[in-house]
């Protein structure tokens, strides 16, 4: 296993994190970094802090000590500003099912004070591959993968420097998996630093430049991409169930 | 803040529930308000017919009756209390007490508390009208629409990407909120406006209407929106806030209510009644002279009037009507006494429970509540009075009475008030 030496500017800066959530430690001094340009995939089981750790990057938890700066910016203290920069997908992105594709992402976009014009919203769905002819049809008759197309386009909509995923290809068949890594490819190029948190080894193993193995809210290990190739999906798969990092 | 507040109101449009809701509000408010102008159209009929009545019964009482004592005696004089143009909004207690008599100049407290069979306070919701609309139901509805705006979005997964794309809590939940606050208000008062239209209520009363209510309905707000801070779980929060309302809609009206009826005894109006009815019977059975040595008590003036040279004469009638009336005096005085203290003590409890001020401020504004029925009481009373000292120089000093006197007879209209 190497550690990557960081050249890029530090977006995410996660220093050692210790959350407690109904006096159990979710997190225990967890630290990693993402730069501009990067996309980080944190990778553990059921439990393993993943979650928690987004949030914590989000500001919805406190941490007892350490602190994540963002773009600078301590979270404790900096939240509204840091949220501006910030586009975060959830797993099972529920948006409103009472409202199509587009009204979905024109509500989210006028909450935060995004301007976009139908013709880049457009843009946007194509670019996810949400078939044009449910655009105009409620969420509340799309599947799971549709619904998360949508919010995927919301997320690119933002033009955030940050994307935070949290287990952005659930309930996408294998054919978007695998756009939707190309896009997060993409844009990590155009300049995003991209954190996503997955227990989808391959996934993980496919998009990212950095893997960080999370287990009882510690890193216990990180993977690199060596040289422009992906990181070793077997040498990861077997660190993840074997519980054991060399 | 226009582009926000469009946003929320096409959201709010969207939502079938929340439409079915406001609908429900406004249908309610709608027949709140027309049972309410219904009521007080049949009120001002009756007073029309009673008016029209009145007036035919006038012609054949004088065309048959030429004395003062026979005049006084089968003349009926009508009393009313016209609605006020707010009434039709707040009813208030206008079912419980009576807004109309006929009276004679007879003994009077009889008459006034005759169609008293219980005390009418004891009686807590009235009709169904716009006051018991927004002071008892609208919070309910304030609840219901406001209690899950931060919880429903957690159950839904939706929360934390709501909060981290938004700009701000106030454009998340500060004009959904209001957006949903105004759609509930303007449901409820939009028919208030069209019945205010129909009963030419004054624009000043209008506005204070609609202020008083705002204001109401943002205290719930207010306390929904506290209480929905508290608890992630949306069942959670409409079960503490409805334990809430049912504690300051019943209980504590009810228990403040019990309390008061143990600790104030209000005479019933039926004894009032009953002991008059008494004494002016015991009256026919015991000298003339004892019941004119007693008038003349408060009425010195006709001292020297008082022989009586037959068996029978109007002025020692109507002395002991007078004395009927005195008799009870102290009743009706504990009567009136009673009830306004008990008023004010509720006004007291009203204090820990908004709706009942919210009513209590409402029926004010309309005068239709225990102080304009108590006030009516008592222009019946002055009323009573001047017809009284208008008949006695003609039943005790003998002036001449011809139909040019009549000009000169108190005429209730004078002593009408709210």
């Amino acid at each position: 296993m190497k550690r990557n030496t960081q050249t890029l500017p530090i977006s995410i800066d996660a220093q050692q994190l210790v959350v407690t959530l109904n006096n159990k430690k979710i997190l225990n001094n967890l630290s990693f970094q993402v730069s501009s340009g990067e996309v980080y995939a944190l990778l553990g089981g059921n439990g393993a802090g993943k979650s928690t750790a987004l949030k914590t990057l989000l500001g919805f938890h406190k941490p007892v000590s350490g602190q994540a700066v963002i773009e600078g910016l301590a979270v404790s203290t900096s939240l509204s500003a840091i949220r501006k920069k910030i586009a975060y997908l959830p797993e099972n992105a529920s948006l409103y099912p009472h409202l199509n594709a587009f009204e979905n992402i024109e509500y989210f976009l006028s909450l935060a004070a995004v301007h976009k014009t139908h013709a880049e919203i457009k843009i946007s769905l194509q670019q996810v591959n949400l078939q044009q002819d449910a655009w105009q049809k409620p969420l509340s008759k799309f599947s799971k993968g549709m619904r998360q197309k949508t919010a995927i386009a919301l997320a690119l909509l933002r033009d955030s420097p940050i994307l935070l995923l949290d287990e952005p290809t659930s309930g996408l068949d294998p054919v978007a998996i695998d756009e939707f890594n190309q896009l997060v490819m993409s844009l990590a190029k155009q300049g995003a630093a991209i954190l996503m948190v997955t227990h989808d080894v391959y996934g993980a193993c496919q998009v990212a430049q950095r893997i960080g193995l999370l287990r009882d809210g510690a890193l216990v290990g990180e993977f690199v991409a060596d040289g422009g190739h992906q990181i070793d999906t077997e040498q990861v798969h077997k660190a993840f169930t074997a519980g054991v990092i060399d | 803040m226009m582009r926000h507040l469009v946003r929320e109101w096409r959201f709010l449009l969207g939502q079938n529930n929340v439409v079915i809701l406001l609908c429900l509000c406004c249908a309610l408010s709608s027949f709140a308000i027309y049972s309410g102008h219904q009521e007080i159209v049949a009120q001002h009929f009756t007073i029309e017919r009673l008016q029209l009545a009145q007036q035919q019964d006038q012609q054949d009482i004088l065309a048959k009756h030429k004395t003062p004592g026979s005049l006084a005696y089968y003349q009926f004089h009508l009393t009313y209390q016209t609605p006020s143009h707010l009434s039709f909004a707040a009813l208030g207690d206008r079912d419980l007490y009576p807004w109309k008599h006929r009276i004679r100049m007879l003994a009077l407290e009889g008459q006034i508390y005759e169609s008293d069979v219980a005390n009418p306070e004891l009686a807590y919701i009235g009709k169904f009208d716009f006051s018991f609309l927004i002071s008892v139901l609208a919070p309910l509805f304030v609840i219901l629409m406001l209690h899950d705006i931060i919880a429903n979005e957690r159950n839904k997964g939706r929360y934390e990407l709501l909060v981290v794309t938004a700009s701000g809590s106030i454009v998340l939940w500060g004009y959904k909120t209001l957006v949903r606050f105004l759609a509930l208000s303007l449901s409820m008062l939009a028919p208030f406006y069209i019945g205010s239209a129909l009963n030419d209520v004054p624009l000043y009363d209008v506005l204070h209407v609609s202020i008083l209510v705002l204001a109401y309905l943002a205290f719930w707000a207010a306390l929904t929106l506290w209480f929905g801070r508290q608890s992630i779980f949306a069942p959670r929060i409409a079960a503490t806030l409805i334990g809430f309302w049912v504690a300051v809609t019943c209980v504590i009206p009810i228990t403040g209510n019990l309390l008061i009826e143990k600790n104030i005894e209000v005479p019933k109006g039926s004894e009032i009644l009953l002991l008059q009815r008494e004494i002016v019977n015991q009256a026919w059975d015991i000298p003339a002279e004892t019941s004119l040595t007693e008038f003349v008590k408060t009425h010195p003036e006709y001292r020297v009037y008082t022989e009586m040279s037959e068996g029978f004469h109007w002025k020692w009638y109507y002395a002991f009507q007078q004395l009927g009336d005195q008799a009870v005096a102290h009743l009706a005085f504990d009567y009136r006494n009673a009830i306004l203290t008990k008023f004010d003590l509720g006004g007291y409890i009203a204090m820990f429970a908004p709706p009942v001020l919210m009513r209590r401020q409402l029926s004010r504004m309309a005068q239709t509540d225990v102080i304009s029925a108590l006030r009516y009481e008592q222009s019946i009373r002055d009323f009573h009075q001047a017809l009284r000292l208008y008949y006695y120089p003609y039943l005790f000093e003998l002036h001449l009475f011809d139909e040019s006197t009549l000009a000169d007879m108190p005429q209730y209209s004078d002593f009408a008030r709210l």
